[in-house]
């Protein structure tokens, strides 16, 4: 893998760092298989690349994507919470709606930001960095900054409710936590993280796409998966920033695998390969505790 | 203090499989006053308690605590006021959730979220206080997941839990019933003690008949969503469980009856 290849793998695998502390709070956290993600993460991109367009501020177009990408996640909860649909199915529909809305949002089918300013346009050339670098840099930051902020409010009385919601439901109440005013916020932060990414994404790449979004779960998830079984702690700062780390090394072991010829994959394999990956992170530990299990019953016999 | 007026809760309400959990439940009990609940499967022991606690609301009648009208309070909106612990241990707490990060949820009970930390030194030394009480070395195993503890453990742990606050009425739900027979006993020792301590208003469900005597002032019976006797005083201090098994076959017995009545009339 060159140098330019392999930082420009760092640099997804960190923006993805934040689609997967937005996965890993709706999964893990609150207990809410959230699918929206695969349309709030174009959302996020769609709005701030067409908000460029139109000569609207970098910074305020960055944060009208996040903000509509997490009124996508409310919608979600908005279905489930009001009316009962289950979640994943709840998720799926807004998901759905999403397609069409981006499309609405874009006026046709991409955005392209060449030679518009964008949120990194002001670092450009700082400290004579060559850009390849200090947009892994940029994006490191903003990655780390995110998911110090998720830990950290994890850890406080609001936070450690929301995960009671996700644990417990009716402990959460018998203790007066509010649960629905909790999914409503959990869901409109992770989708919002997972808008920012867009966001950042369209950005860096200079490009917003309807399809950009497909299969963000999945990576999301694979990424979440990943890092956890690397990192085990019950440390909120270690599991978010695992979530990070999970994701760069998931964009490695793709961005290897379609690299090595005497595979001889394809990009175009690249969907089968992360189903593979994701299967496979979820299988591992389940066969792993069988076999110790079985491994303890010899022991005792 | 607690008062139900002519209470009464409907499942299914106007579905064929409407069912009548409390039909006109008249009930005071005054300030620090520990009251036992007993009666069969099904006789709305449990659908009181609920009421009471807001997670079921209430078809007719009213619920007060103290002068203070709250059958339209949801849930959370009591929570100063009551504590509870349930009969499943699993369901007192958070499995996924430290021991020390159980209890500050219960410790900010009743409030509201706030972003600032949720645990801090002041706490964690509050909590290994009450954790001593229970002789069961969980003082600690403050940062042990709630999950890797025994059902025991865990319901000791949310019985403690439901005193870090200073509230006035305590529900339990058969709160001993999935325990063996010596940790039960424990569980009940330092129940005990706290309603002491804290001069609870308490109602307690249970299925033991030599539990619902031992404990309290005062034993109610309930059967088909009624109360059918209400034990206080003298009157209670000379009953033994035979006597109350004999009230319960009567009454049961004239259930029946006066449901053979309802289908000749039916008819």
């Amino acid at each position: 893998m060159s140098l330019f290849s392999f930082l420009g793998t760092l640099e997804i695998g960190l923006i993805y760092g934040l689609v997967a502390i937005g996965v890993y709070l709706t999964f893990r956290i609150l207990d809410f298989p959230d699918l929206t993600v695969d349309g709030s993460f174009t959302l996020g991109a769609a709005v701030t690349a067409t908000l460029i367009v139109m000569g609207v501020n970098v910074l305020l177009a960055t944060l009208a994507g996040t903000l509509a990408a997490a009124c996508a996640g409310l919608v979600t909860a908005w279905l489930n919470l009001r009316f009962d649909i289950l979640h994943l199915l709840a998720s799926i529909l807004t998901m759905t709606a999403l397609y069409t809305i981006n499309l609405r949002v874009m006026g046709k089918p991409n955005v392209a930001l060449i030679m518009e300013p964008t949120i990194l346009t002001p670092f450009e050339g700082i400290f004579g960095l060559p850009d390849m670098y200090m947009r892994v840099i940029f994006v490191a930051v903003c990655a780390v900054a995110g998911g110090l902020l998720v830990a950290w409010f994890l850890r406080t009385q609001y936070g450690l409710a929301m995960r009671a919601v996700g644990s417990n439901k009716r402990m959460a109440q018998a203790n007066g936590i509010v649960v629905k005013q909790k999914v409503y916020a959990g869901l409109a932060l992770s989708n919002g993280l997972v808008g920012l990414a867009g966001a950042l994404f369209a950005q860096t790449n200079g490009f917003a796409d309807s399809t950009m979004g497909i299969g963000t779960i999945v990576v999301g998830l694979a990424a979440v998966i990943i890092g956890q079984s690397l990192f085990a702690s019950r440390s909120m700062y270690v599991i978010v920033l695992s979530c990070i780390v999970g994701s760069v090394l998931y964009r490695l072991a793709v961005s290897l695998a379609l690299n090595a010829d005497f595979l001889g994959f394809s990009a175009s394999d690249l969907n089968l390969i992360t189903a593979v990956l994701v299967a496979l992170a979820l299988i591992f530990p389940k066969l792993r505790k069988e076999w110790k299990a079985k491994q303890a019953a010899r022991n005792e016999a | 203090m607690i008062c139900c007026k002519d209470l009464h809760v409907t499942f299914n309400r106007g579905l064929p499989t409407e069912k009548l959990a409390l039909r006109g439940i008249d009930l005071t009990i005054p300030m620090g006053e520990f009251v036992t609940v007993i009666g069969s499967n099904g006789a709305g022991k449990s659908t009181l308690l609920n009421t009471i606690a807001g997670d079921i609301n209430s078809t007719k009648g009213q619920i007060l605590f103290g002068d203070r009208d709250v059958t339209k309070l949801p849930a959370t909106g009591r929570t100063a006021d009551i504590a509870r612990v349930f009969q499943d241990p699993l369901a007192g707490t958070c499995g996924d959730l430290t021991v020390e990060e159980n209890m500050a949820l219960a410790y900010g009970r009743g409030q509201k979220g706030r972003l600032s930390s949720a645990l801090n030194s002041k706490m964690r030394k509050v909590f290994r206080e009450q954790l001593s009480r229970l002789n069961l070395g969980l003082e600690n195993r403050l940062e042990s997941e709630m999950g890797l503890l025994s059902g025991g453990q865990r319901q000791s742990v949310s019985l403690l839990m439901s005193a870090l606050q200073p509230s006035t009425i305590l529900l339990l739900d058969e709160h001993t019933a999935a325990l063996d027979p010596k940790t039960a006993a424990l569980i009940m020792d330092i129940t005990s003690q706290i309603i002491a301590e804290k001069q609870l208003t308490v109602m307690m469900v249970t299925h033991s008949m030599r539990q619902a005597l031992d404990h309290g002032s005062r034993t109610i019976m309930l059967h088909e969503g009624k109360i059918i006797f209400d034990l206080a005083g003298e009157k209670r201090a000379g009953y033994e469980v035979k006597d109350l098994l004999n009230l319960f076959a009567q009454a049961k017995s004239d259930g029946e009856e006066l449901d053979d009545d309802k289908l000749l009339l039916g008819a």
